[in-house]
């Protein structure tokens, strides 16, 4: 289990990463959500023992990364989200590499190199130097080398930036294979759907803070709310606050020029009677979308904003 | 054991990427070559100037400068070639520096007091050459045109016995050669002895390449400082995979394996020297492939290993000071041209004025090139290059440690 307790990083005023508690348990893909700049890569990096912390603790099953790091990380794959391979390196030359510094020698490395590449695909490219690789192939490279020393624990961070759809599936049915296999896998990203796909529980960060754990059912659960409505259109704020907030069962979450994101409450009069309150309350309504509570509501309902704000 | 295993990665890269290697060593290389090129296999051989003469008057006067060329010493340096009309013909191909034309007429006309011309055809392609022949035909002309007005009416004497029919009576000669005495007499209190005495003393040994240690080429004189020079630059680019790692976040990566921040750098300062020694000894090598002696071999091995580590230390602490690639790059460029200009690398330390000779020392370069030159000149073993060995050793070793004391000061500092 990967404990954290009271973890702290700060940059002068900025608060990078504020006082997190998080157990993450054996074999589970925990997943860290939160739009960029929330302090996931920070996190990251102090629980893989980069950065240090200016206070907290961080154990793996009891043993504390900062007090026994060699002992610790010969358990640890680590996927930045930066494509750290060395470029003018052959794939399987930075296997081996990599492969070496995790004590894997002769016949070992060998197969774990062999074993590694087949399970990325990337068998028939060993001999190719990575400068050759498509991204999508230089970030199944960069998970390649995460896993070929078979961790007992898997940090991913954003592990599916910038790569394309399938390049992502595919990334993802490894990451599931891995925790199948009983890998613990902490796993951070900005895309709701990858965390909603993945993940056995999901924490939500923002500002450095944790502002919710749990499954995904949970979290649904946990907003009181059916659905999740926006409205675009020709409206000032004040104008759409005082035209909409006296209607029964809708909380409005933000509200702006042009605006408005609102929450049906589970408990109350329901969409249908809803909905032609809103249409008639007067604004000069262009648009309207209604989502089924996800994380995104989720996250909407917890700070007013959206996740890829 | 991470140590090695970076230093092992580090090789491969470099095997891996052979024309990338291939321009590491591209900058020694070259202008090592550059000076083999320009000073020939060992530059042993001395210049001669050939000089074809076109004696069109064949008299007394003519006949003897047409010689002047021919003693033991001259001989060495200068090539007359006796030439008729053709010698034209053999300046447009540029076969020769110069072509000296004694017209017809040009003894007699001399013996006489008359003006004469000696035209002096000198070889456009060449340089400097022609220039020492015309400024050797003008000391020349000098020098006859105050004979001829000293002993005036003795060469009018000696110029109507040239052209009279018969030999000259015993008075004659008498009369001129007790002229050109009793001259030679009043002149005695100005020209012996001479006002002026020229004294030169060889400060550097001979250029000669035999024997071990027993002498030096002008490319052997110059190698050692572009040796240096160019493993300051080797040293320059090995470094900088340090502060690429560090940006492109695979230094991040490499700390998320079993390895310390400690194991990395010994392990990235140990790849760099590496590195620089192999560079030093490929330069090595290729002097000696080209006819350079570098002395007693323990001495030059000793001398490689101590600038190899002097100019790795160096830049490795150069590179843990600055912020990026481009910084690096600017600072370590500008710290190895000032070091290799007062160093000595280019022009030796005796030519610098005398407020400049105590700055080379503070430089690695003088001690390396100073330690190379004695093994070339004098066969220096390693106990006579003791000191630049403690120096150079020593400035490596200093900087490595405050190298990777900043570099680990900047890891601590999530800086890397």
């Amino acid at each position: 289990m990967i404990t954290i307790e009271g973890l702290r990083k700060h940059y002068g005023e900025i608060k990078a990463v504020d006082g997190i508690v998080l157990e993450i348990y054996d074999g589970e893909i925990f997943g860290l959500l939160g739009p960029n700049g929330a302090g996931k890569t920070t996190m990251i990096s102090m629980i893989s023992g980069v950065l240090r912390p200016d206070s907290g603790r961080i154990t793996f099953d009891g043993l504390n990364i900062w007090v026994e790091p060699k002992k610790v990380k010969r358990n640890l794959g680590v996927v930045p989200q930066e494509i750290a391979v060395y470029e003018d390196l052959t794939a399987k030359d930075n296997l081996e590499f990599w492969g070496s510094l995790h004590g894997l020698r002769g016949p070992e490395l060998k197969r774990s190199v062999h074993e590694a590449l087949e399970r990325v695909g990337l068998e028939d490219r060993a001999k190719d130097r990575v400068k050759a690789f498509s991204g999508g192939m230089k970030r199944r490279l960069n998970l390649c080398m995460g896993l070929l020393h078979r961790p007992k624990y898997l940090l991913l961070d954003e592990p599916t930036v910038g790569i394309d759809p399938q390049a992502r599936l595919a990334i993802l049915d490894i990451v599931r294979e891995v925790a199948a296999a009983g890998t613990t896998v902490l796993y951070t990203t900005h895309y709701m759907e990858e965390a909603q796909e993945l993940c056995d529980r999901i924490a939500i960060i923002d500002h450095g803070q944790i502002l919710t754990i749990g499954t995904l059912e949970a979290l649904t659960r946990q907003s009181g709310e059916s659905e999740v409505l926006k409205v675009v259109g020709n409206f000032d704020e004040a104008s759409a606050n005082q035209r909409l907030s006296g209607l029964s069962g809708l909380r409005l979450i933000r509200v702006e020029a042009g605006t408005v994101l609102a929450g049906i409450d589970a408990k109350g009069p329901g969409l249908l009677e809803i909905l032609p309150k809103v249409l008639g309350s007067g604004l000069s309504i262009d648009d309207l979308s209604i989502q089924k509570p996800n994380l995104q509501s989720v996250f909407i309902s917890l700070t007013g904003r959206e996740l890829r704000d | 054991m991470a140590a090695l295993i970076i230093v092992v990665r580090d090789l491969k890269r470099m095997v891996r990427n052979p024309v990338r290697t291939a321009l590491l060593f591209a900058l020694p290389l070259m202008l090592a070559g550059i000076f083999a090129l320009v000073f020939g296999r060992g530059a042993t051989e001395e210049i001669t100037i050939r000089v074809l003469v076109y004696d069109e008057d064949q008299g007394l006067i003519s006949r003897l400068l047409g010689g002047a060329g021919a003693s033991p010493d001259m001989d060495r340096r200068l090539d007359l070639v006796p030439v008729g009309a053709e010698g034209f013909e053999i300046m447009e191909r540029g076969e020769a520096s110069a072509l000296i034309h004694f017209p017809a007429g040009f003894t007699q006309s001399y013996l006489d007091g008359e003006p004469v011309v000696i035209p002096i055809v000198k070889n456009p392609a060449e340089r400097f050459l022609p220039q020492v022949v015309e400024e050797g035909g003008r000391i020349g002309a000098e020098v006859l045109s105050q004979g001829s007005r000293v002993f005036r009416t003795e060469l009018a004497t000696i110029g109507s016995m040239t052209t009279n029919s018969t030999f000259p009576s015993d008075l004659a000669v008498g009369s001129v050669a007790s002229g050109v005495n009793h001259k030679l007499e009043s002149l005695e209190r100005w020209v012996f002895p001479p006002v002026i005495n020229l004294e030169t003393t060889t400060v550097t040994p001979e250029i000669t390449n035999e024997g071990e240690g027993g002498g030096t080429s002008i490319l052997g004189f110059f190698l050692p400082g572009l040796s240096m020079m160019g493993i300051l630059f080797l040293a320059q680019s090995a470094t900088r995979d340090i502060l690429h790692d560090r940006e492109s976040g695979l230094v991040k990566h490499l700390l998320t394996a079993p390895v310390s921040p400690a194991d990395y750098i010994f392990g990235k300062c140990l790849s760099v020297l590496v590195v620089s020694t192999l560079g030093f000894f490929f330069l090595v090598v290729f002097g000696i492939a080209v006819g350079v002696d570098w002395g007693p071999a323990a001495t030059t091995v000793a001398l490689v290993l101590a600038a190899s580590l002097a100019a790795s230390g160096a830049l490795i602490l150069i590179s843990s000071l600055v912020g990026t690639e481009r910084q690096a790059d600017a600072l370590s460029t500008i710290v190895i041209m000032v070091w290799c200009l007062i160093g000595g690398a280019f022009v030796p330390i005796s030519q610098f004025p005398d407020f400049l000779r105590p700055l080379a020392k503070t430089t690695p370069v003088f001690w390396a090139v100073d330690g190379f030159q004695e093994a070339m000149q004098q066969g220096a073993d390693i106990a006579a290059v003791s000191t630049n060995l403690l120096v150079l050793g020593g400035a490596g070793v200093i900087f490595l440690v405050l190298g990777a004391a900043a570099l680990r000061r900047r890891m601590a500092g999530g800086l890397i």
